[in-house]
């Protein structure tokens, strides 16, 4: 992960991860698969980003997590969102939509 | 809910820690294990896998210890561990734990001490009412500072009357009486209360009541007293029965009606009041209609609690409104002043401010913070030495996953527990040697300490202890947590040498010791001077071989004349008794008590209007006074047995007296009134020598005297010029007074040397020379103990180098001077700076400094061969063991 990426992500870290998980529930790993699917591979979140953005967030009260089984039969914490994870999002994706306008137009203008 | 779950999840990580870290660890684990898998999904060799997801995660520690710091309370669950820690680590080395608690203990006790003298005398608030409501009355004269004189009653009746912004003004007067109960009397402290006194202030009884609402101002009422608690504890055992019975004050008979409430103790911060009486009561040495009806005679001190609401300024506004009515009123007297509201807080330690006391308060808590600034440099070193020793660890830990803020912290929590645990055996010294000094009593002053423990005391030690611990806690926590990891680990377990700086900051150490040190030594070398000086001051008299012994025959209903012819009896048998040079009686004695004031009123000069005729202090004696004071009569005649009651009024002035009111004229045969201007005239007849009559280190003052024979006055004090020690001859003369009169005590036997020790006399410079020695001497053992530790640690680094010099053929002497010549080095360098800040330091409080200069080169020479001297032994002791190292035992060594 280079410089640009970390800077890009965090401010937009939190909103890709309630992203990922606004479909289903998924465990760390399958998050950061997800982003990079998302993103077509622009974003890559390390385990040592992801996971403290993670509990934050359930800390926060967007997430909550259970332990289940993955594909293969291991244990694994998946996390998944709360009602107020989803008015999170919605509150986020609106305000990143007039931010990314308002750069975007920024741009165009000169 | 959204609110609560931050909450939720950090009492859980409280409650069940284990859990939740296993969870963590479970979480961090099965992410390395689908990791693993997905790679072995994709082609890799298990070997490769695992390796490839280990290098994807980064550290199974890390991630943990990352996900940690961004959870709730974080800070506190960190805090925690570190004190755990830190306790875990303190106890592994208690014997260096002990010294470093026991040193900081020094520097934060000396400072707890002198903070709670400072916060009972003042910054306490009174223990009544809304105590911020409560302010001084101080007049202020024209020319002259605040407060110089009181109120005279009449007036304090019209501000009382007239100011509507305070809800109550009440008046005190202080004197002190004899009180007896059953055969024993002794002095107390007096005040003399306006009714409403105890209501006013809103205080309560602990036994009994106390005076009602008009009690206290109507002459000729019962007498009734109310005792101050701690006289009830002391004198009556807390005996709550005492409270009805009858005793008598100054030979008068007074019922007791109650006892103040606990921890009341009068209106002086520094001196607790024995016993309240109605101001009605009043004993004074002039006729009470003088006391009652006069504007301009002025005793009271006025205080008053401001109505709810009202503020000083807008207190102080009516006061002037008032101020200016009088003066129309009653131009003669009430012209010349005005009268400020001062909060009684800042009006300490005495009602009417007295700024020195403040200032040496000040100097005395900088004396203190210097000690434990000398403290902290020594715990300081031993934490850089010890830093040095655990950079280790604190790689260890940084390869963990620590951050380096993280290992500060660590370092830092560590020496703030270590500057608690002092700050808590501080504050017990603190307080110990607090409640010594409460435990202090003197005659004339009943002078006391409230030592009593409060948060305030409380948050001055914690204060001091954080602060310590900061700045003992933080360079060294700065250097170990700044080491370099993979230099340190690899090392493995080689001593590693101390770098350029820190050698550099230890040898600043050692000269910031030894400066602060010197400075503690100059300031307790100057008060120890200012002790002496005060000593050999000139007094007027000379008080070796002198026994005053003071007695009161009105106590036992003894007349006038009778009272003449039992002085003229014992002063011959006195007289008669082996040992004896000389006997004589006086009102009071120099420096043992106040001596009487009265206006002064000049034959043939007029009192310009709006002006008060001077006070001028005086002493009433007999004819051998100034032989067995040795008091020397400089013109004219002395009194003669012939000055009686029918003899026209005489007088005999001192030097001062004679220049300031007969300036190039001859005093003699000049006459004066006292008290007022309608008085018979007095003439002077003779000039003495100045002297010292109210407190030792006054300046000189204008003071006569008057034959006690023309000016009767019932307790005397019996003056007797010994030849033999004076102290032998106490018991005979007790005898000679018991065989002439059975029932009579006396009130006070002392020699003049042992009166000289009083209040007024030596003993405020007596007390400061012996605080500020015990300040110093401490300061010198925590420099003494810092050089040595730093010189004996630098040797032991040097260890190998000494080694080697020794096996190339470096004699011991030359061992013994490298290492002692370094330490000289930083010891002179350290008498240098010290030399200069402490000059520059006692300049700036000059005046508290009594008679001697700050430049008493005498006190910098003793001082600076004292610390030279000291620090150079403290140098020698580990230069001599340097010296005696075995070249092959040193060279083996690590």
């Amino acid at each position: 992960m280079n410089s640009e990426q970390t800077n890009l992500l965090q401010g937009t870290l939190d909103l890709v991860i309630l992203k990922a998980l606004a479909l289903e529930e998924m465990h760390g790993l399958g998050i950061s698969h997800r982003i990079g699917q998302i993103t077509k591979g622009t974003f890559k979140v390390k385990p040592g980003s992801l996971f403290p953005a993670l509990h934050r967030m359930e800390e926060a009260g967007w997430l909550t997590s259970v332990w289940g089984e993955s594909a293969n039969n291991r244990r694994a914490k998946y996390y998944q969102l709360t009602k107020a994870g989803r008015r999170q999002l919605e509150a986020e994706t609106k305000r990143w939509g007039r931010i990314s306008l308002a750069i975007a137009r920024a741009l165009e203008a000169s | 809910m959204p609110m609560l779950s931050p909450l939720i999840s950090f009492s859980r990580r409280l409650l069940c820690r284990q859990q939740v870290e296993k969870e963590l660890d479970d979480e961090v684990r099965s992410h390395l294990a689908l990791l693993t898998e997905q790679n072995v999904e994709e082609g890799m060799t298990s070997q490769e896998a695992v390796r490839a997801a280990k290098i994807e995660l980064g550290g199974i520690e890390q991630v943990k210890e990352e996900i940690r710091a961004v959870r709730t309370g974080a800070w506190l669950d960190t805090l925690l561990q570190d004190t755990r820690y830190s306790i875990r680590m303190l106890t592994k080395a208690p014997a260096v734990t002990l010294i470093i608690v026991l040193t900081l203990a020094l520097g934060i006790g000396a400072n707890n001490a002198i903070f709670g003298i400072v916060n009972a005398f003042l910054l306490r608030p009174l223990p009544v009412r809304d105590p911020e409501q409560i302010t001084v009355l101080a007049i202020q004269q024209r020319d002259s500072p605040i407060g110089s004189s009181g109120f005279a009653y009449p007036e304090f009746v019209d501000f009382r009357k007239q100011a509507e912004t305070f809800s109550s003004i009440f008046a005190i007067v202080m004197n002190t009486v004899q009180m007896s109960s059953k055969g024993d009397a002794d002095q107390c402290f007096a005040n003399y209360v306006s009714r409403d006194f105890f209501g006013a202030l809103g205080v309560t009884p602990s036994a009994g009541r106390l005076f009602l609402p008009d009690e206290g101002e109507t002459l000729g009422e019962p007498l009734i007293a109310v005792l101050g608690y701690s006289y009830w504890q002391r004198r009556f055992h807390g005996d709550a029965s005492v409270v009805g019975t009858q005793i008598k004050i100054n030979s008068k008979t007074a019922t007791i009606i109650g006892v103040v409430q606990r921890r009341f103790q009068g209106m002086y911060s520094i001196a607790e009041t024995d016993v309240y009486l109605p101001l009605s009561a009043i004993s004074i040495d002039e006729s009470p209609n003088v006391f009652w009806n006069n504007r301009d005679r002025r005793g009271l001190l006025v205080f008053g609690r401001l109505a709810p609401g009202v503020g000083l300024r807008q207190a102080q506004n009516s006061l002037d409104v008032i101020a200016g009515r009088l003066a129309e009123q009653y131009p003669a007297t009430d012209k010349w002043f005005t009268v400020r509201a001062v909060p009684e807080k800042l009006a300490r330690p005495i009602p009417y401010a007295n700024r020195a006391f403040v200032a040496i308060s000040g100097l005395f808590l900088l004396l203190a913070v210097f000690v434990l600034l000398l403290a902290c440099m020594n715990v300081e070193n031993i934490m850089l030495v010890r830093g040095t020793a655990r950079q280790r660890e604190m790689a260890i830990l940084a390869a963990l996953g620590a951050g380096r803020a993280r290992l500060i912290r660590r370092m830092l929590t560590e020496s703030i527990v270590l500057a608690i645990l002092g700050g808590i055996a501080g504050m017990i010294l603190g307080a110990w040697v607090d409640h010594l000094a409460s435990s202090l009593r003197l005659r004339t002053i009943p002078l006391h300490v409230d030592a009593t423990f409060d948060w305030r005391l409380f948050a001055f030690g914690i204060g001091c202890a954080l602060a310590t611990g900061i700045i003992v806690g933080l360079l060294p926590a700065l250097r170990a947590s700044a080491a370099d990891v993979n230099s340190i680990l690899q090392e493995s377990g080689q001593r590693n040498s101390a770098g350029v700086n820190a050698i550099s900051l230890r040898h600043f150490l050692v000269v910031a010791q030894v400066a602060g040190s010197l400075t503690l030594l100059v300031a307790a070398g100057l008060f120890l001077r200012s002790l002496q000086k005060v000593q050999t001051l000139r007094l007027g008299f000379d008080p070796n071989h002198v026994l005053n012994v003071i007695v009161d025959p009105h106590e036992v209903g003894y007349d006038e004349s009778r009272t003449t012819a039992f002085y003229r009896e014992i002063e011959s048998r006195v007289r008669a008794l082996p040992g004896v040079e000389s006997a004589s009686v006086a009102s009071y004695v120099p420096m043992g008590g106040y001596p009487s004031t009265a206006s002064i009123f000049i034959q043939g000069r007029i009192t310009p209007p709006g002006q008060q005729a001077p006070l001028v202090l005086f002493n009433r004696i007999d004819p051998p006074y100034f032989q067995t004071m040795q008091v020397t009569l400089l013109r004219g005649r002395n009194f003669l047995d012939s000055d009686d009651g029918t003899a026209p009024a005489v007088a005999i002035i001192n030097q001062t007296m004679a220049s300031s009111f007969w300036p190039h004229e001859d005093p003699i045969g000049k006459r004066f009134r006292m008290r007022s201007d309608t008085a018979p005239l007095l003439e002077v007849v003779g000039v003495t020598s100045d002297g010292k009559y109210g407190t030792v280190n006054e300046d000189a003052q204008a003071f006569f005297y008057v034959p006690i024979a023309q000016n009767f006055v019932s307790k005397r004090a019996l003056q007797i010029r010994t030849l033999v020690p004076p102290e032998s001859l106490a018991t005979s003369v007790e005898q000679q007074i018991s065989e002439l009169a059975p029932d009579l005590s006396v009130v006070d036997i002392e020699t003049m040397r042992q009166s000289l020790e009083g209040a007024l006399g030596f003993f405020a410079f007596r007390m400061a020379a012996i605080f500020a020695g015990v300040i110093g001497m401490v300061g010198l053992i925590l420099a003494v103990v810092g050089v040595y530790g730093v010189v004996s640690f630098s040797a032991s680094q040097r260890t190998r180098e000494i080694g080697i010099r020794l096996a190339l053929g470096a004699t011991s002497r030359d061992i013994l001077h490298l290492v002692w010549k370094q330490g000289v080095r930083l010891v002179i360098i350290g008498v240098i700076v010290g030399t200069i800040a402490a000059w520059c330091l006692t300049r700036a409080m000059a005046h508290v400094f009594a008679g001697v200069s700050t430049n008493d080169p005498l006190t910098y020479i003793t001082v600076a061969i004292l610390m030279s001297g000291v620090g150079l032994v403290a140098c020698w002791i580990p230069a001599r063991r340097a010296m005696l190292v075995n070249p092959m035992v040193a060279l083996r060594y690590e």
